[in-house]
């Protein structure tokens, strides 16, 4: 009795590691697409070229924001200030969310655009960026 | 004597078949890390490749130029010069239609865009009668190269067609075709 008692308790064991082992395999690889996806370099290289295209169609006198919340994540990640992220210069937008080089993309379109990262009555980052074209 | 080698042969049985379920849980594992590695390849790829928007903006350029030279139906009457077209508005053209083709650093030694605009009278459409370009016409010839899946393909300049009818101040009518194409092959294709 006493040794069939412990079998069955093998058997279980074995299947609640392997179960165990299963799942960590799952969530470390639906993790590293989640991570994947919102990286820094993937971020940058998306606000910039997203911006470049706005710029592109966009018309003098037009005041358009875009939503970074997920930059904001980073840059607070990486301690480093939000409104300094996104810079314009000439017809070229720089987008920088890490310590590395940031990501550069050009657009055709001839206006001035200013940018800024819009704040709260607190003084604090909405995660929003406010482009203004001249 | 049969009694115990009935029960050597059950030991064994039973010895066997945990082994077999542990070479089992072996291959299993041996299958994720497999899927493991797809799954890790795949995604690599996929983010490793940069977003290829040369297509929008070909288009957005194509687009910018239709406005510039027609408004509510009617040539922008800078493009005319005492009642024939304007020669000297080629010269200026990026300023006309507020278009600006710098790029970033390191991509300036070529040019990345390119545009044309050919006016036609609808009775003649096999000759034009007047026509502007700007920027890198070397790529008008990519233009024409029919889709095809393969890397070649994915480098050549992406172009935009545009055809649009328009009346010059004399209510003449002319066909206009505009088309335009954006290169930035290194910023949008992956090496």
């Amino acid at each position: 009795m006493y040794k069939k008692g412990n079998k069955k308790g093998e058997i279980l064991t074995e299947n609640i590691i392997f179960i165990i082992l299963n799942l960590i395999f799952l969530s470390a690889v639906v993790l590293f697409l989640l991570r994947q996806g919102s990286s820094a370099s993937v971020l940058e290289q998306t606000y910039a070229k997203e911006i470049a295209m706005i710029a592109d169609s966009a018309k003098p006198i037009m005041i358009i924001k875009i939503d970074m919340e997920k930059g904001k994540k980073i840059t607070e990640k990486n301690k480093l200030d939000f409104g300094e992220v996104v810079n314009v210069e000439g017809n070229v937008v720089s987008v920088k969310l890490d310590e590395g080089r940031g990501y550069e993309y050009a657009f055709f379109n001839d206006v001035d655009i200013e940018v800024y990262a819009e704040r709260d009555d607190k003084n604090e980052y909405t995660g929003m960026y406010i482009l203004t074209i001249n | 004597m049969n009694k115990n080698k009935n029960f050597l042969m059950f030991n064994l049985l039973k010895k066997d078949q945990r082994g077999t379920d542990k070479i089992l849980s072996m291959y299993w594992f041996a299958i994720l890390v497999i899927i493991a590695g797809g799954v890790f390849a795949m995604v690599y790829n996929f983010y490793g490749a940069p977003y290829d928007i040369r297509e929008s903006e070909s288009s957005l350029l194509a687009n910018r130029i239709a406005d510039c030279v027609s408004q509510n139906g009617k040539i922008n009457p800078d493009f005319f010069s005492e009642g024939n077209f304007n020669s000297e508005i080629e010269k200026n053209i990026l300023e006309e239609c507020t278009l600006n083709f710098n790029v970033e650093k390191g991509y300036q030694n070529v040019p990345q865009y390119f545009f044309e605009i050919e006016f036609y009278k609808p009775e003649d459409l096999s000759a034009g009668v007047f026509s502007i370009s700007e920027g890198n016409l070397n790529w008008k010839t990519d233009c024409l190269i029919k889709k095809e899946n393969n890397k070649e393909y994915e480098r050549t300049v992406k172009c935009t067609e545009r055809r649009l009818y328009a009346l010059d101040s004399g209510n003449n009518q002319y066909l206009i075709k505009i088309l335009s194409g954006v290169g930035k092959s290194e910023k949008n294709v992956k090496n």
